[in-house]
């Protein structure tokens, strides 16, 4: 696939999703207040009673800004993840118009994940203004760590990619892949440091998710954007990441390979 | 008596349809029970920096989060499938099928389709629970615990109530989801200690939004006691709701125009 031909579908896309009406926007309003509702009365509940200035390493004001960090950043790694669309290319048979497209199927969904993350950009921009007025800016944070958080939710939003894809092919075998891609958004947001931010767990438990790809996509990009990240473990990490990236994608490969053989193009 | 028949036969079909698609059985009994997983870790993590969160310590956290799993599960076995298609049906006008049957188009709508995966979860909900109360420390008086568990039940109505009044509006929004999404937004307020909140959230929880009825206030009752005031809260709460519910629902049926809602 050219770049040119990457660009066209990824810009359609975007017009795509920025067309939606009231209720898209009145949605994305509500999950964001009501996502960082929940956290402001956990961390303020946390802080209340345990009584000391910081908790896992976060003062009160830095556990707010990771919170806001995570589900603005969540936003965007996650993209439309929840459509599961090469599930539903395999399972209504869909996918059959893309085996004469001149270029690759993978590639072409990794350019639509992009494109459809657009609206997340718009309200990174929009719900995230207000955080320096009202929470301050975190110490450690400048525009190399900015710069270094860029870089670290691009990584992710691939590894995102990656990781979903061989999940979605099961659609290949299976009725419905919905159970599947929730109860992977269940098992990410625990231990990508969503619901909580990794430094609480035991130490046992941060060596664990150190080591899964979870980490990658979600509390990495944050702790990084919050300066808590120096450039040589910045750079150790994006490594593992994309060598996450690779291990997901050669999955990702068998898994496609296998189900493409008894695709029948008609819908499963 | 009609009706039980009529729910009996529900529950048949739906059990030989669960068993023609063996694997999507299983996913959904996973993704429950990992989602039963990633729950009680979350207040395991959480209780090892603060012995008391909400007022509440980790034992009656775990009780809370359990009658949580218990109220979920039951909705998801009962109702959570029917509702999944509600919005769609509206939308692409397959109401229809439904409203001409002679038996109430609101009973058809919610209970037709059993979720007997979901059954499995609701199996497993209820031995995490047995387990929770088999470990709380303080003795739970027999009396007590029936009031828990009627409660529970009555929450699990709430849950139901509280769901189809955001799915409702599909008649007017033209939506396949009605305002599903916003719901399932609003609803991780159910799954945290109501008394974790304060001011204006704690009493929106507990009245217009009372996601707090679902478990929270149900553990209240089990660790504090049932007082009238609390059971009149509970009641009044749920009559409202059920009541605007209904009259929503008669207000849909009325600007339904078939397959061009």
């Amino acid at each position: 696939m050219t770049l040119r031909v990457f660009w066209s579908v990824l810009s359609t896309e975007a017009r795509k999703r920025m067309s939606y009406r009231v209720d898209f926007w009145l949605t994305a309003v509500v999950q964001f207040f009501a996502q960082l509702g929940v956290s402001y009365f956990i961390v303020a509940a946390v802080f209340a009673a345990a009584g000391g200035a910081t908790v896992g390493g976060y003062a009160r004001r830095e556990m707010l800004l990771y919170y806001v960090a995570v589900v603005l950043i969540g936003k965007i790694v996650r993209s439309s993840e929840m459509e599961h669309p090469i599930a539903m290319d395999i399972y209504e048979g869909g996918l059959s118009r893309y085996l004469l497209y001149p270029a690759p199927y993978a590639a072409f969904k990794y350019a639509q994940q992009l494109g459809a993350l657009m609206p997340s950009l718009v309200q990174l921009a929009l719900f995230g203004a207000w955080v320096p007025f009202v929470l301050g800016v975190p110490e450690g944070m400048s525009i190399a760590s900015v710069a270094m958080c860029a870089g670290a939710v691009a990584v992710a939003s691939l590894l995102q990619f990656l990781l979903i894809r061989p999940i979605q092919a099961v659609a290949f075998w299976a009725d419905n892949v919905w159970s599947l891609m929730v109860a992977y958004r269940f098992g990410g947001a625990m231990l990508g440091g969503v619901l909580l931010p990794l430094a609480l767990f035991p130490e046992w438990a941060q060596r664990v998710c150190g080591m899964l790809p979870f980490r990658f996509l979600f509390a990495f990009p944050v702790e990084t954007l919050l300066g808590r990240v120096t450039p040589a473990q910045w750079g150790v990490g994006l490594l593992t990441a994309l060598g996450w990236c690779g291990v997901a994608a050669a999955a990702g490969h068998i898994v496609w390979r296998r189900g493409d053989l008894q695709y029948t193009g008609v819908g499963q | 008596m009609r009706y039980l028949r009529l729910y009996a036969c529900f529950l048949r079909f739906s059990f030989s349809r669960a068993m023609e698609f063996r694997l999507d059985f299983w996913f959904r009994i996973g993704m429950d029970g990992l989602w039963y997983g990633v729950n009680l870790a979350f207040f395991w993590v959480l209780y090892r920096h603060t012995a008391r969160l909400g007022e509440w310590t980790y034992d009656q956290a775990i009780v809370f989060i359990a009658g949580m799993f218990v109220v979920d599960a039951v909705h998801m076995t009962v109702c959570s499938n029917n509702m999944w298609w509600l919005p769609i049906a509206i939308n692409k006008g397959d109401l229809d099928y439904y409203l001409v049957r002679p038996v109430s188009s609101l009973f058809f709508l919610s209970l037709r389709e059993f979720a007997a995966n979901s059954f499995v979860n609701l199996l497993m909900a209820g031995g995490i629970l047995a387990w929770a109360l088999a470990r709380y420390p303080e003795p739970l008086g027999a009396a007590t615990m029936a009031c828990y568990v009627a409660l529970l039940f009555l929450g699990t109505f709430t849950f139901y109530v509280m769901h189809m009044l955001f799915l409702i509006p599909a008649f007017w929004m033209h939506t396949s989801g009605g305002l599903r999404e916003i719901f399932f937004s609003l609803e991780h307020y159910s799954s945290r200690p109501h008394r974790m909140f304060t001011g204006w959230v704690r009493k929106a929880l507990l009245t217009v939004l009372p996601f707090a009825l679902y478990a929270s206030v149900p553990a209240q009752a089990l660790f504090e006691g049932l007082t009238p005031t609390l059971l009149l809260h509970v009641a009044a709460v749920n009559a409202v709701a059920f009541a605007a519910m209904i009259a929503l629902w008669k207000a849909g049926l009325r600007s339904y125009a078939s397959a061009s809602s």
